[in-house]
């Protein structure tokens, strides 16, 4: 675990990666998400939010890996720009680190 | 081909390819995809022949040194060859001096040789519109220095750097000259020779409109590259040690003839088109016409394209207040265009640049088989993303003065 730093919510401390992704995914729990969802700004999660979320870690479960963004808009019936909406950072470094899922690899 | 995908990502990869190499390459490879340069039997040998002659046919096309074709070696694509030369050119206590125009292919070699062997680097920064100054380059030389190692053309912002001129104030310094030409080959003419290059790597699958896993180096015939591997050659098993003699010197087992077929078609198509400079000029036109649609657009910042002489078709932006990633994909998902968004594995391009914060930029490369039409299309997504932005930033801006 490297470049690895604490969040403290509430009772929570959560470590996270640079990126703010939870480093322990076996923590992840609803209490979590909204831990998580407030280093987004969100101070609540609606059904729309759980929609997106619960689709996301389905997947993930299945799959082993996140879901592709048209999958989601898709499969949850959301647009791209409604994502953008409800989680500010959008669906990979907002939705997917909410969901609890490891920072998404590619060439950044 | 997937339907409505604007594809401006030519810089990872050329994509489509030409029909003829698609083509080619299976019948090739279905009809004389044995094992070239081991057994005697006649199809082996025809398979050897297709790799002698595209040893042959790149050698002229690089402009190297024609009575000595075996020094055009094959390996995996321009990173592979790059490892073969820098350690190869590099020992303890030599000095390189290189650019922050590199691609991780050429940093990381050389880091590796700086933490392991006590290698010294110099890493030149560019000028402000993304060119290296040849002075600088010579003013770099030292007693130790052994290599000077530029990135043709930037795989980030395109701009192609002075090699001809950089390669005479090596020649005069009795420095050895190489130039890593994964964005050029196939894409502006290149001449070994009148450019005084001593080593030249490329890759395969972009310009020159082969297959990915094909690439190698062209090696002068006055630089001597020591072995940095080895392993089966085909030819003179008995002998304990890789062999000296070129290609054997650079390549090690089975060649990838389908990326050798691939190569070989490539080389027809390029041709069939009247050459690199007319693809190229066709490219360019397109690229100014992106940057003359994109300048205007109210918070998308271009860089280093001022002018675009000396340049490939590459174009590198960010919308403000927007991270590079989230604009990628909003191209993807809501305009369905293919682009690069990120580092774009040359950190030190986006650390001069500024742009390491917001990790990256966006990258448009043009390819030739993008049109006039497509062009328009990406326009009109980065005027949408940047409305789309500004809009929000707005909203935003209200509700926290609510």
């Amino acid at each position: 675990m490297s470049d690895c730093s604490i969040f403290e919510w509430n009772d929570l401390r959560l470590p996270l990666d640079e990126d703010g992704f939870l480093q322990q995914p076996e923590r992840w729990d609803p209490r979590v998400a909204l831990a998580l969802a407030s280093t987004e700004g969100l101070t609540e999660l609606t059904d729309a939010h759980w929609k997106i979320i619960n689709h996301i870690r389905d997947y993930y479960r299945q799959f082993d890996i996140a879901p592709m963004v048209r999958k989601i808009c898709k499969e949850t019936g959301y647009s791209l720009r409604e994502i953008y909406g409800l989680f500010p950072s959008g669906p990979a470094k907002g939705a997917c680190r909410v969901a609890g899922l490891p920072r998404p690899t590619g060439c950044v | 081909m997937k339907k409505n995908l604007l594809y401006f990502d030519n810089a990872a990869t050329a994509w489509p390819k030409p029909e003829n190499v698609y083509r080619f390459m299976l019948d090739f490879y279905r009809d004389t995809g044995v094992n070239p340069g081991r057994s005697g039997f006649d199809l082996a040998l025809e398979a050897g022949s297709l790799l002698d002659k595209l040893r042959q046919r790149l050698t002229r096309f690089f402009g190297g040194d024609e009575d000595a074709p075996e020094r055009l070696c094959f390996g995996y694509n321009a990173t592979d060859a790059l490892n073969l030369i820098i350690p190869g050119l590099l020992g303890a206590g030599d000095h390189v001096v290189s650019t922050n125009l590199e691609h991780n292919s050429v940093i990381r070699p050389i880091n590796h040789l700086v933490r392991d062997l006590g290698v010294q680097a110099t890493f030149l920064p560019f000028d402000s519109a993304g060119f290296i100054d040849p002075h600088a380059v010579a003013n770099a030389i030292r007693r130790n220095t052994k290599l000077v190692i530029i990135n043709h053309g930037s795989n980030v912002i395109g701009t192609v750097q002075p090699v001809r001129e950089i390669g005479r104030l090596c020649r005069e310094r009795n420095v050895t000259f190489a130039i890593d030409t994964a964005q050029t080959a196939g894409i502006i003419p290149i001449n070994m020779k009148e450019m005084n290059v001593d080593v030249l790597a490329f890759t395969g699958h972009k310009g020159l409109m082969g297959s990915m896993g094909i690439g190698g180096l062209c090696v002068r015939k006055h630089v001597e590259l020591r072995q940095v591997r080895s392993g089966g050659t085909g030819v003179r098993s008995a002998h304990p040690y890789h062999l000296e003699e070129y290609p054997w010197r650079m390549e090690f087992g089975t060649p990838n003839m389908l990326g050798v077929a691939a190569l070989w078609a490539g080389q027809d198509w390029l041709a069939e088109q009247g050459g690199v400079e007319t693809i190229h000029a066709r490219e360019m036109e397109l690229a100014q016409k992106l940057v003359d649609g994109l300048r205007p657009i109210d918070g998308v910042h271009l860089y280093c394209c001022d002018s675009l002489q000396n340049h490939v078709a590459t174009i590198l932006i960010n919308i403000d207040g927007m991270e590079a990633g989230d604009v990628g994909v909003m191209l993807d998902v809501d305009h369905d265009v293919a682009t690069r968004a990120g580092l774009h594995c040359a950190p030190l391009v986006h650390q001069q640049l500024g742009t390491l914060d917001i990790h990256g930029g966006v990258r448009f490369s043009i390819g030739p088989f993008n049109t006039d039409g497509q062009v328009d299309a990406v326009i009109r997504a980065v005027e949408d993303i940047a409305a789309w932005r500004k809009q929000r930033q707005q909203a935003r801006a209200a509700a926290a003065a609510r």
